[in-house]
C-alpha cells in the first residue's frame, strides 16, 4: 500500500505542500522579474502538481529494491537513474508547459526559458526526487521494524502458550509421590485395590501425555482424564472426597484445549476438599447454550480465613492461555465465599464433525 | 529400656498412617497412641499426650508439620515424611536432619527409627539446635500467627490483623472481625512481629496497643495533646504522646 495515495488526509497534506510549492515557485519567478504573477501561477501549479506525482512515484522505486537483497552500489545507480529521469521528465513538462502557454496566450508576457533557468529546473527536480527516495526508504525501514515488532508479540503470545501447556502436562511431584505412597500402603491391606490403583494412575499419564501435544481436544476425553485422575484421588483420600458430574449430552463432542478441567478439579481437592475434616463434594456442571460451552465448578472450601492457600497464580494462567487461544472470545471468573469456591467459564462452542 | 517408648502418627492421608502403622508392627517396644490427620489435631495431641516420638508428615492442610512443631515448641523426637517439597527439603539437607521420602521401604523406616531412638537414649542437642535454626528460618517465611486459644487452635495471617490489646497478662489479637487471645506480653509480640520479613508493619501506638499500619484510617485530635486512632474497621485506639511521635513518621 502506497503510504500517501492510500490514505487521505496524508494525501490532502502532500497536495497542499505541493501547492504551496508552486505558489512559491511563482514567487520565485516574480522576484527573478522573469514573468508576472498571473502567469507564473499559471506556469506553476500544473508543473508542481506533475512534480507531486511524479515525486511519489519514488515509493515504488524503494518498494522494489528491498532491504535484504540491495547492495550499496546497486541502490545508488537505481536511485541516480531514477532521479535523472525523474529531473529530465520535470524539465521537460516544464519547457513543454511553456510553450503551451505561450502558443495559447500570444498577448501575455513570455516567460523566457535562459539555459539557467533550465538547469536549475533540472536540479530541482533530479534533487526533490532524490530526497523523496530517502524519504520513502526510512519510512519503509521503520515499517519493517513495526512490523517485525508484531511478529515478535505474536510469536512471544504463542510461545508463553506452548510453555504452559507444557507446565500443565507435567506430573505434579505431590501427587506421584502421595500415590505411590498408597499403592504401597495397600498392598498389604488390599492387593486388589492396589492394583486398580497402579492401573488408574498409569492410565492417567497415558492419557495426559497424549493429549498434552493436541491442540484441542473433545470434552469427552477431558472427562475420561479426569475420571482417571479421580480414580487414583478417590482412593488417597477415601470417603472425604465426593463428585458430582452434571454434562449435557451436546457438549460432549465440543472441541476444547487439553487439560482445562483436570487441573480444576485438583485445586479443588487441594485447597477445598482437603483442608476439610469432613470432606466434600465437587460439584461440575457443563453445558452449551447460544453457541457457548458453559463449564463450572464448585467446591466447598474452609471458613477459616488461615487456611486460604495458593495464591490464584493458577487462574490467572488459565485466564492467559484462554487469551491467547480465543482473545476476548472466551471468560473466566471465579468467587469465594465464606465456604464456598465457584469457577465459571465459557468458550465458544467449537465441533468437528469429521471424526 | 522397661517403658514402652509411645508414637504418635500424623499424617493427612489414612492410607499412608497405615503403611507406617504396617512399619511399626515390627516394633514391638513401641506403642501408637494416636493418630491425628490434620496438623491441629497433632498440636493438640502432641500438648496432651507429650509423646516420645512422632512421625510427622511435612506437607499437610491447615498447619504444615513444621507449623506444629513451631507451636508446640517440640524439637527433638521427630520423625519427618514428605513425598515431595523441595523448600523444605533443601532446609533439612542443610541442617542435616533426617526425613522419610514418601514411599520409603522399612528398612529406610528402621533405619530412621534406629537413629531417633539412639538419640533419645542420648544427649539430642545437635538435632535440636539443628531444629531450632530451621524453624526459625522458616517462621521468618510465614506471614501468620499461630494462636492456641481456649483449647482450639488459630492460624491468623499477619494482614488480617487490625490491631493487638495488652490486658492483663495476656494480649488480646483483633483480626478480621474476630478477638484472639494469647498469653504472652505485647512487647514480646512486638519483637515477634518486627522479625517478620512480610509486608505487615505495626506501630505501638499506646502502653497496651499495638496497631497495624495498613488498617489505619485516620488520627483524631480530641484534645490538646491527646490523639485517636480510627481503624478502618472502625475501632478507635487510643494514642499516647509517645506513640504519636512514632506513628508521624511512618503516615508522611
Amino acid at each position: 500500500m502506497h503510504p500517501i495515495l492510500s490514505d487521505r488526509r496524508r494525501f490532502m497534506v502532500y497536495i497542499i505542500a505541493w501547492i504551496f510549492t508552486g505558489v512559491l515557485i511563482a514567487r520565485l519567478l516574480v522576484a527573478a522579474d522573469l514573468a508576472n504573477w498571473s502567469f507564473a501561477l499559471l506556469f506553476s501549479l500544473p508543473v508542481a502538481l506533475f512534480g507531486s506525482f511524479l515525486t511519489s512515484s519514488a515509493y515504488f522505486v524503494c518498494r522494489s529494491l528491498p532491504f535484504n537483497r540491495r547492495s550499496f552500489s546497486i541502490a545508488t545507480l537505481v536511485f541516480a537513474s531514477a532521479a535523472m529521469v525523474s529531473g529530465i521528465s520535470w524539465l521537460g513538462l516544464c519547457y513543454g508547459w511553456n510553450k503551451v502557454l505561450v502558443l495559447a496566450a500570444e498577448e501575455v508576457e513570455v516567460l523566457h526559458l535562459s539555459p539557467h533557468l533550465l538547469v536549475l529546473f533540472f536540479i530541482t527536480g533530479f534533487a526533490v526526487y532524490l530526497l523523496a527516495l530517502l524519504a520513502f526508504d526510512v519510512y519503509i525501514a521503520f515499517d519493517n521494524i513495526r512490523e517485525a515488532e508484531r511478529r515478535e508479540a505474536a510469536s512471544r503470545l504463542l510461545a508463553r502458550d506452548a510453555e504452559l501447556q507444557v507446565l500443565r502436562s507435567q506430573i505434579d511431584p505431590h501427587f506421584l509421590f502421595n500415590s505411590l505412597n498408597s499403592i504401597s500402603a495397600l498392598t498389604a491391606i488390599d492387593a486388589v485395590a492396589a492394583r486398580t490403583m497402579t492401573i488408574a494412575l498409569a492410565d492417567f499419564f497415558r492419557q495426559t501425555l497424549a493429549i498434552a501435544e493436541k491442540e484441542k481436544i473433545s470434552l469427552k476425553e477431558e472427562l475420561l482424564l479426569c475420571e482417571n485422575f479421580l480414580a487414583v484421588e478417590k482412593i488417597r483420600f477415601g470417603k472425604k472426597l465426593g463428585v458430582e458430574f452434571e454434562v449435557a449430552a451436546d457438549a460432549e463432542q465440543a472441541q476444547i484445549p487439553p487439560m482445562i478441567l483436570q487441573p480444576l478439579l485438583e485445586n479443588a481437592i487441594k485447597h477445598g476438599i482437603r483442608n476439610l475434616p469432613k470432606g466434600g463434594v465437587i460439584k461440575v456442571t457443563i453445558f452449551q447454550r447460544d453457541r457457548w460451552l458453559h463449564i463450572a465448578v464448585q467446591n466447598p472450601v474452609s471458613a477459616d480465613p488461615g487456611n486460604s492457600t495458593g495464591n490464584g497464580l493458577g487462574l490467572s494462567n488459565l485466564r492467559q492461555r484462554f487469551f491467547a487461544l480465543y482473545g476476548d472470545q472466551a471468560r473466566v471468573s471465579w468467587q469465594r465465599t465464606d465456604d464456598n469456591f465457584t469457577l465459571e467459564m465459557a468458550l465458544p462452542f467449537e465441533q468437528t464433525y469429521h471424526e | 529400656m522397661n517403658k514402652r517408648l509411645q508414637v504418635l502418627i500424623v499424617d493427612d492421608e489414612e492410607l499412608a498412617r497405615r503403611l507406617s502403622l504396617e512399619y511399626l508392627r515390627a516394633h514391638p517396644d513401641l506403642e501408637v497412641i494416636g493418630e491425628c490427620e490434620t496438623g491441629l489435631e497433632a498440636v493438640d495431641a502432641i500438648g496432651r499426650l507429650n509423646p516420645d516420638l512422632i512421625l510427622l508428615d511435612i506437607q499437610m492442610p491447615q498447619l504444615t508439620g513444621l507449623e506444629v512443631l513451631e507451636m508446640t515448641g517440640r524439637r527433638s523426637g521427630v520423625i519427618f515424611s514428605t513425598a515431595y517439597d523441595q523448600y523444605a527439603l533443601k532446609a533439612f539437607d542443610l541442617h542435616a536432619i533426617d526425613y522419610l521420602l514418601k514411599p520409603f521401604s522399612q528398612q529406610r523406616f528402621d533405619e530412621a527409627l534406629g537413629k531417633a531412638r539412639k538419640l533419645l537414649a542420648q544427649d539430642a542437642a545437635p538435632v535440636t539446635q539443628a531444629l531450632e535454626s530451621l524453624l526459625t528460618q522458616q517462621s521468618e517465611k510465614l506471614p501468620r500467627l499461630l494462636i492456641r486459644d481456649r483449647g482450639q487452635v488459630h492460624v491468623v495471617p499477619l494482614e488480617s490483623i487490625d490491631y493487638v490489646e495488652a490486658q492483663d497478662d495476656y494480649i488480646l489479637i483483633h483480626a478480621a472481625g474476630k478477638s484472639y487471645m494469647k498469653t504472652q506480653s505485647l512487647a514480646e509480640l512486638e519483637t515477634q512481629l518486627e522479625s517478620q520479613k512480610g509486608s505487615s508493619k505495626f506501630v505501638r501506638v499506646h502502653r497496651s496497643f499495638l496497631i497495624q499500619i495498613s488498617a489505619l484510617q485516620a488520627l483524631e485530635k480530641t484534645s490538646k495533646d491527646s490523639q485517636v486512632a480510627i481503624l478502618k474497621s472502625g475501632a478507635q485506639i487510643p494514642v499516647s504522646r509517645a506513640g504519636y511521635e512514632r506513628i508521624k513518621p511512618l503516615l508522611s
